[in-house]
């Protein structure tokens, strides 16, 4: 890494701002799925302008630019364990694994009604139930298939 | 044009401090969920807190967003099948890549190339679901329903369609 991590203390409480913010400007509530959906949606109509969810995921995309060109490149080469335990002709399954687990994230993002930002910081401070339950859910999900996963490879 | 701006400036401080909280490393995502690293839980819980306690705040303010045409209220959403199992996709996609829709985003803004299959990916499963049916699960603007009388569930707000 070409810098150092942010302190939690000020990153976590830097992104419950926003959760916020989002609610005082729009009354809405802050998820990045919303933004793929309006992308999405409009482009199937043909029809080019965002409403602010898609203004704030082309914010998002920007914001990792921004943060690259400060801290003079990407904050990490290789991709995780992917590329870690996966070597030679091997790593041709690694855009196939990633392009199928990004279809689960599009899809049960959007059945669940939101992702790890919508549900999982913005309904769980709003102590909405069902965010509560995906969170929960979904975070042992991925804790589960992290096991799994390195104990196969 | 102003709500547009909005989602953009907030998008800009919400992309930066993701990448720069290196959420946008798989190694990152996956060494907590591995429980090697509590930073990813520490950050997590602590954003929770704030934004819970600022919500509360806000509420209690009763007053009306900035950019659109609405007054700041929410109901609390009763979990139902769909939030279970469109949680327990999302997870496995999340575990075996360590990356959610946001660090996808910053992902490629930095241009890592990784991100550009997980980003079709999500592009693919959001239009196969939309293909599928067409509720709004992410609305722009929460609008409350009229005030039913004698239901609590929620807080009082000033309630208008």
């Amino acid at each position: 890494m070409l810098h150092p991590q942010l302190a939690w203390y000020v990153a976590g409480p830097l992104m419950g701002l926003c959760v916020v913010a989002c609610r005082a400007l729009f009354n809405g509530r802050l998820g990045i799925t919303g933004g793929y959906s309006e992308l999405v949606g409009r482009l199937r109509e043909r029809r080019i302008g965002f409403d602010w969810r898609g203004w704030f995921l082309i914010g998002v995309l920007l914001g990792g630019g921004l943060f690259a060109l400060a801290s003079g490149g990407p904050d990490f080469h290789g991709y995780g364990w992917l590329t870690a335990s996966l070597h030679g002709s091997e790593r041709l399954l690694i855009a196939p694994i990633l392009l199928l687990s990004g279809v689960l994230i599009g899809f049960g993002a959007k059945l669940a009604g939101g992702c790890t930002s919508g549900n999982g910081l913005s309904a769980t401070a709003m102590r909405s139930p069902a965010g509560i339950a995906a969170t929960a859910t979904f975070f042992a999900t991925a804790i589960a298939i992290s096991f799994i996963t390195r104990w196969l490879v | 044009m102003r709500p547009r701006l909005g989602g953009l400036g907030l998008g800009l401080v919400f992309g930066v401090v993701l990448a720069w909280s290196g959420m946008t490393s798989p190694q990152v995502v996956r060494e907590a969920l591995l429980f090697e690293r509590s930073y990813l839980f520490l950050f997590f819980a602590s954003a929770v807190l704030v934004a819970s306690v600022g919500l509360a705040l806000l509420r209690r303010l009763r007053a009306r967003a900035l950019l659109v045409d609405a007054p700041i209220g929410w109901r609390p959403e009763r979990p139902a099948r769909r939030h279970i199992i469109g949680s327990l996709l999302f997870g496995i996609g999340w575990g075996i890549c360590d990356s959610c829709p946001g660090p996808i985003a910053t992902q490629v803004g930095q241009g890592i190339a990784w991100g550009l299959f997980t980003l079709a990916g999500v592009l693919l499963g959001v239009y196969a679901f939309l293909r599928r049916e067409q509720p709004e699960t992410e609305p722009a603007t929460d609008r409350l329903p009229a005030r039913v009388p004698g239901l609590s569930y929620g807080s009082a707000v000033g309630a208008q369609p």
